[in-house]
């Protein structure tokens, strides 16, 4: 039996609309947030979950961390059920919500990772190693003594990861961890998770919109959309199926007389340059370049590998997401 | 013990939160002793003109407005995670940071909020007990010294069990808590007085749905003397326990309408 088993979990919510004039009751109508969605993971594994919004996957999160009850379904993790023996199961996670502080907002950050050791539990001698270990990782040491609204995007981010971890938890639920950040937090903010999924084998469950967190931590990915469960496997596998199409710019020295090219090629034109969008399946490249070639005098070339969010927006939009 | 520990270090925390803002302290500290103290101008005008209302002097109903005031921001100093903080709590979804921790929710709502402005209120009260019982010549006793502490206790629990309705509804996103007001608020507001020289109905409200009475009226009529309602001494030790019985019903509730708690988008 896999750590995290989930079988057949439903949730159901009642949104219930405003009424309208003349209406005596107001309307009710269930949105099923989850539908039967059943996935496994092993202990030591980095996932990614993804969809677009509103597709479940705040729900799973909140069930699986004991939040919310489900209304059908089955789920264990590491044999305990979430939602049945919350305390027990919460002492062993770690939750970070990307854009929900769970610190004090006007008191130095140390203070509150006092007070989490009191609410965790956390024995004196272990609290403050993990304590070192953690601000030295997440280069904390010059801000421990600021309060939390003084700090920027990123610091606070970093604030809250290791508020999260101070009880070493076997797993963590990351909820959108690098919205908002810029590129050097962003990854220092990867290779600092990756090295905690390594070194402490530390499960990680990420829900995330950026692609590039994705690609750069997670073997393994789970998409969902409409509370289904749509795919689950490795990020190439699933980027192969969408990945069809090629994109290549031109630009050319003085006219050029640029032919229909066949179906399924777009042409636009950006400036004094040729966007040339295409599917090598149908137009083979080297026929491409030939007919490119023959229009005119070309001053530059340059192809571009598709963009992860494109394939994605695809992949959505075929899901009919 | 472990909770009592948890808690103190909570308080000390918040106070800290608190001081970041010394001007803004002071200044709503200022209100709040403008407020209360002008509520008790209100009742020393009252006292002053009818000497008497029943059989109650004016020593008398200084000494149950002080006792409410004592009992009722207590209960708003201590427990502002449940008077005033928990709708906020469940709107800006901070709840489920609550839920993921290995503490009981209850706990950690009171934990998380309290409101030391509230202790100029208690001061107040707590003068208006003195000056009531001095004019009243209530002679001390360690009995009746005790029965005090335990009506402010039970008094306490009482007034968190009613604001934990309000608590309950916003579980079901209800918005409508007038009706609670009605009893914690509009409770404070009577029973300042004696809960006798009212009529009928509001007696029986203030007896069996919100025991104001039970709690601080039958134990306080005690102290000064004249047991109300002629009831024997040793129901005004009995009484006051109401107020745990209807806190530890809506405790039940919460922990109840906890499971139906549906948390908000992110």
């Amino acid at each position: 039996m896999s750590y995290i088993e989930v079988h057949d979990l439903c949730k159901r919510f009642t949104v219930r609309k405003k009424r309208e004039k003349g209406q005596f009751l107001r309307e009710k109508t269930i949105v099923e947030a989850l539908k039967n969605v059943s996935f496994s993971i092993d202990q030591g594994e980095l996932v990614g979950y993804i969809g677009p919004n509103g597709a479940g996957k705040s729900t799973t999160v909140k069930i699986l961390s004991g939040i919310l009850t489900p209304d059908g379904g089955e789920a264990s993790i590491g044999g305990i059920v979430p939602w049945k023996e919350r305390k027990k199961h919460v002492k062993r996670i770690g939750v970070v919500f990307g854009q929900r502080s769970q610190l004090w907002w006007d008191v130095p950050i140390i203070d509150s990772y006092n007070l989490l050791r009191d609410i965790y539990r956390v024995p004196e001698n272990d609290y403050q190693k993990r304590l070192r270990e953690l601000t030295d990782a997440l280069d904390l040491g010059n801000i421990l003594r600021t309060p939390l609204r003084l700090l920027s995007l990123g610091q606070k981010m970093r604030a809250e990861l290791c508020g999260s971890l101070l009880h070493r938890p076997e797993l963590l639920f990351l909820d959108e961890p690098t919205i908002g950040l810029d590129a050097v937090s962003k990854l220092s903010l990867r290779d600092f998770l990756k090295e905690e999924n390594q070194k402490n084998g530390t499960t990680i469950l990420l829900t995330t919109h950026d692609m590039e967190d994705i690609a750069a931590l997670c073997p393994r990915v789970l998409v969902l959309g409409h509370g289904k469960k749509l795919f689950d496997g490795a990020l190439p596998d699933l980027l192969s199926r969408y990945d069809t199409q090629r994109v290549v710019n031109v630009r050319y020295n003085g006219d050029c007389f640029l032919p229909r090219l066949p179906k399924g090629c777009s042409v636009t034109k950006e400036g004094d340059s040729y966007k040339i969008i295409y599917a090598p399946e149908q137009l083979q490249t080297p026929q491409l370049l030939s007919i490119l070639q023959s229009a005119g005098e070309i001053r530059e070339l340059t192809a571009q590998p598709q963009n992860v969010d494109h394939m994605i927006a695809a992949m959505y939009k075929e899901m009919d997401l | 013990m472990d909770t009592v520990k948890l808690y103190l270090r909570s308080m000390k925390m918040l106070l800290r939160c608190q001081m970041q803002y010394p001007v803004s302290f002071l200044l709503q500290s200022l209100a709040q002793l403008v407020m209360t103290g002008g509520e008790m101008m209100a009742v020393l005008l009252v006292i002053d003109r009818f000497e008497a209302l029943n059989q109650w002097t004016g020593g008398d109903l200084l000494f149950f407005f002080g006792l409410m005031n004592v009992v009722f921001y207590i209960t708003e100093c201590f427990a502002r995670g449940v008077t005033g903080a928990f709708p906020s709590l469940v709107r800006t979804g901070r709840l489920d940071g609550f839920l993921v921790r290995p503490r009981g929710v209850f706990t950690q709502v009171i934990c998380y909020a309290a409101d030391p402005r509230r202790l100029i209120c208690i001061g107040i009260g707590a003068l208006a007990m003195a000056l009531g019982s001095i004019q009243s010549q209530v002679i001390w006793t360690l009995p009746k010294v005790l029965l005090l502490l335990e009506a402010i206790f039970f008094g306490y629990f009482q007034i968190t069990g009613l604001f934990l309705i309000e608590a309950i509804f916003c579980m079901f996103s209800v918005k409508s808590v007038e009706v609670v007001n009605a009893l914690t608020y509009g409770g404070r507001s009577c029973c300042q007085y004696p809960v006798d020289i009212y009529p009928r109905p509001l007696q029986m409200l203030f007896t069996v749905v919100a025991p104001f009475g039970l709690t601080m009226h039958v134990p306080g009529a005690y102290i000064l003397g004249k047991p109300l309602y002629g009831w024997p001494a040793w129901s005004a030790f009995l009484c006051p326990l109401a107020g745990g019985v209807i806190f530890l019903i809506m405790y039940l509730f919460f922990r109840r309408a906890m499971r139906y708690y549906r948390s908000t988008g992110s």
